[in-house]
């Protein structure tokens, strides 16, 4: 029986090709190599799941997922890298995000972050974000980055600067003849931030504000304030309020009226936006201007806007989360083709050279092209204000359909011009 | 000292060497964070007992005392600049202060009565500060930490051991008032108020001083936490799930014992942030749910309850 012997000093070609092979995975171009090979892009959030902020969030989250999918189906990215999403629930609640989003950067060691849905989950992570230098996709919150100053935040949301909102919809109403303001808004985070800022742009164009109350979140009786505030005869009427609280001011308005004075009626309403509350309030909801994200119309559809509506009305049903989706769910779809086409074009997860580019240039996605000033905003409002036209009662698939919700501002986005005084188009 | 005291102390001594050398060995930031929250509800569990447990008296304020700790450091940073330790002093005096406010207006009351009133109190306080501007009203207020000094490497190791300090302080009082004469007057009114009263115990001033002693405490772990999250808005500092979820640790522990609201805090709390980076949806809160129902039927005394029985030792007091 033969032996086989090594000489001293001498290698085997299996010794070799192992010793190569050990030493090429060992460098950092070989762990490149083996990664792009097998392990996926591992993108970290929380979102909330339970709590007040739920529905958003869950509507946001398919949105993600639609592109996650999407981008898998067509093989990944960086040459064949998945996309694997984690995500945690937030509860809705500030006081759980520090600890999730440092188990995402420590434990998890994930590869990008996209921030929770809404203002108050993400204020916290911001200065954690920034003191590590992380590129961080904001999702709808409202100028959490003005003191902090991160120059790696994007905020997916069509906001733009902070008094574009007030300004748009003060612009329409003045347009109208209005001459004075009532501004009504919950007592909550929203809906005070966007309360400033009506007072501060009404006050820059010296338009009067005759009324200007805040009522406590979960009022449910409406009928002595709205009858106050008829009592002012506004003609421009600012509502910011939550969804319970958006059902309630309407329905006091159908049932007391708001008087002939009234040009326009909304502004800043949340909920009105979402399937189920329109489902309810029906022809009650004729008349009101409205803020919106995205709407059926005709000059909202960008590449690959309907084929994602397509995906989202199929999921939507299975995960029993707004049926329509217009306001959150293609925005979180834009987030990720933010970070795809950034990731393309730089080639790597550079976080420096991903916020670099993200910065600098125009994105085409879904919900139309996105540019970003200094500040992670968007450098120009995207915020839609649209009139209810033509809605009748119990049918939400009336809202799938154009001509219901007429868009007046932006104006390269414009399907239609107001109808007022409130009264005359509430008929 | 008794030999249970000087155990006590040693044990306390061990455990906040151990955190400071974790804040020195332990460079991954994930268990400051959740650490300091489970800490963070070791104390506020603590601090409940004191006036829930030993004297019966359901309160349903803590958010209110949490909330009013937030925001009194949130003032005071925005006003002075005052440093950590100042905000947790400044807490604690404010939460005594209310404390007595709340005692003297409510006492009088009992059983429902009381917690209802402690209910109304939350959301008083939660009303008052949503419409206080200054401290960023409803809209919340982002606030900077200072720069973190020496000998740890980030604020968040800082405040997770000065929210160890915070433990075995409010562990050191609610033990001490145990086995004094305050503790031996709170059992006996909780057991019957007028037979206690009858036999000359001072109830009305017993019931004060758990009052004053147990929101100074809640107040002062409260203060720290606008450091932690840099931000305070009034839904998340006065989140009613500070009140139920300090209440129910308290109940799993079992409240006839100083370390009752540890134990229950420690398995609650650890399982919360455990659920939160696991199931992470729905099912979580189904789970507390679950777990609650569970000890409630199975063991209506806690767990502290529960060893006594095991141990048939019914004598309170001892483990």
């Amino acid at each position: 029986m033969s032996k086989k012997v090594s000489k001293p000093g001498s290698i085997s070609r299996r010794r070799l090709l192992a010793s190569a092979g050990a030493a090429i995975a060992a460098s950092p171009l070989g762990a490149n190599l083996l990664q792009a090979q097998a392990a996926p892009i591992r993108i970290g959030m929380s979102m909330p799941q339970t709590g007040g902020l739920a529905g958003g969030g869950k509507a946001s989250l398919l949105g993600i997922e639609i592109w996650r999918d999407d981008v898998n189906a067509k093989g990944g990215l960086l040459g064949g890298r998945k996309i694997e999403l984690v995500v945690y629930d937030d509860k809705s609640s500030a006081s759980e995000t520090p600890a999730i989003y440092s188990k995402l950067i420590d434990v998890d060691k994930v590869d990008l972050l996209f921030a929770p849905y809404a203002t108050v989950p993400t204020a916290p992570i911001m200065p954690m974000v920034k003191q590590r230098g992380l590129l961080l996709i904001g999702n709808f919150s409202f100028q959490v980055n003005s003191k902090v100053g991160h120059d790696m935040w994007f905020n997916n949301a069509p906001w733009g600067p902070a008094d574009s909102w007030a300004t748009s919809y003060l612009d329409i109403g003045q347009k109208a003849g209005g001459k004075t303001m009532a501004l009504l808004s919950a007592d909550q985070e929203f809906a005070q931030n966007l309360a400033k800022t009506a007072r501060e742009v009404a006050n820059k164009r010296n338009l009067p504000i005759v009324f200007d109350q805040a009522y406590p979140p979960n009022t449910v009786e409406f009928s002595s304030i709205i009858r106050a505030l008829k009592a002012t005869k506004p003609d421009i009427v600012y509502v910011a309020s939550y969804p319970p609280d958006s059902t309630g001011i309407l329905r006091a308005v159908n049932e007391i009226g708001i008087g002939d004075s009234v040009k326009v009626f909304g502004g800043g309403m949340v909920g009105l936006q979402f399937g189920a509350v329109m489902e309810s309030m029906g022809s009650l909801l004729n008349g009101v201007v409205n803020y919106n994200t995205w709407l059926p119309e005709k000059s909202m559809y960008f590449e690959g806007t309907k084929e994602f509506f397509d995906k989202y009305t199929k999921r939507a049903v299975e995960a029993k989360i707004d049926p329509l989706g217009y306001y959150l769910a293609p925005f979180g779809y834009a987030s990720g083709q933010l970070i795809e086409r950034a990731i393309a074009a730089v080639g790597s997860l550079d976080q420096k050279a991903l916020a670099k580019y993200l910065r600098e240039n125009t994105h085409h996605t879904i919900v139309g092209p996105i540019a970003f000033s200094a500040d992670g905003e968007r450098k120009e409002t995207a915020v839609l204000q649209a009139q209810f036209r033509g809605v009748v009662d119990k049918n939400i698939e009336q809202f799938r359909s154009a001509g219901k919700q007429v868009i007046l501002f932006p104006d390269n986005l414009k399907s239609g011009e107001l109808v007022a005084p409130f009264e005359a188009a509430r008929k | 000292m008794k030999r249970s005291s000087i155990t006590f102390w040693v044990g306390a001594a061990v455990f906040l060497i151990a955190a400071l050398a974790m804040t020195q060995i332990v460079h991954n930031q994930y268990p400051f964070f959740a650490g300091y929250i489970i800490l963070q509800f070791i104390a506020l569990a603590v601090a409940w007992s004191i006036l829930g447990g030993y004297a019966g008296y359901v309160n349903f304020g803590t958010s209110a005392f949490y909330g009013v700790g937030v925001y009194g450091s949130v003032f005071l940073v925005k006003a002075f600049g005052a440093p950590l330790p100042l905000q947790i002093l400044a807490g604690a005096a404010i939460g005594a202060l209310m404390g007595l406010a709340l005692g003297l207006l409510t006492l009088r009351m009992q059983g429902i009565f009381f917690s209802i009133a402690t209910i109304a109190l939350t959301i008083v306080i939660e009303t008052t500060i949503t419409n206080w501007r200054y401290v960023g009203g409803a809209a919340g207020i982002q606030i900077q930490r200072p720069e973190v000094t020496a000998p740890f490497d980030s604020y968040v190791q800082m405040l997770f051991f000065v929210q160890a300090l915070l433990v075995v302080l409010a562990v050191a009082i609610s033990r001490y008032i145990q086995h004094s004469w305050i503790g031996r007057g709170l059992q006996a009114l909780r057991d019957d108020e007028l037979a206690a009263e009858c036999t000359g115990v001072p109830t009305l001033r017993l019931k004060l001083l758990a009052c004053v002693i147990s929101g100074a405490l809640m107040c002062a772990v409260g203060a720290p936490a606008a450091m932690y999250l840099q931000y305070a808005d009034p839904g998340s500092a006065f989140n009613l799930n500070y009140s139920v979820t300090t209440l129910a640790m308290s109940l799993i522990g079992g409240t006839a014992h100083w370390a009752g609201p540890i134990i229950g805090a420690i398995l609650l709390g650890t399982t919360q942030q455990v659920l939160t980076v696991t199931i992470s949806s729905e099912v979580n809160l189904l789970v507390l749910g679950l777990m609650l129902v569970l000890f409630v039927v199975g063991a209506p005394e806690g767990i502290v309850g529960l060893i006594y029985k095991l141990r048939g030792n019914r004598k309170e007091g001892e483990i």
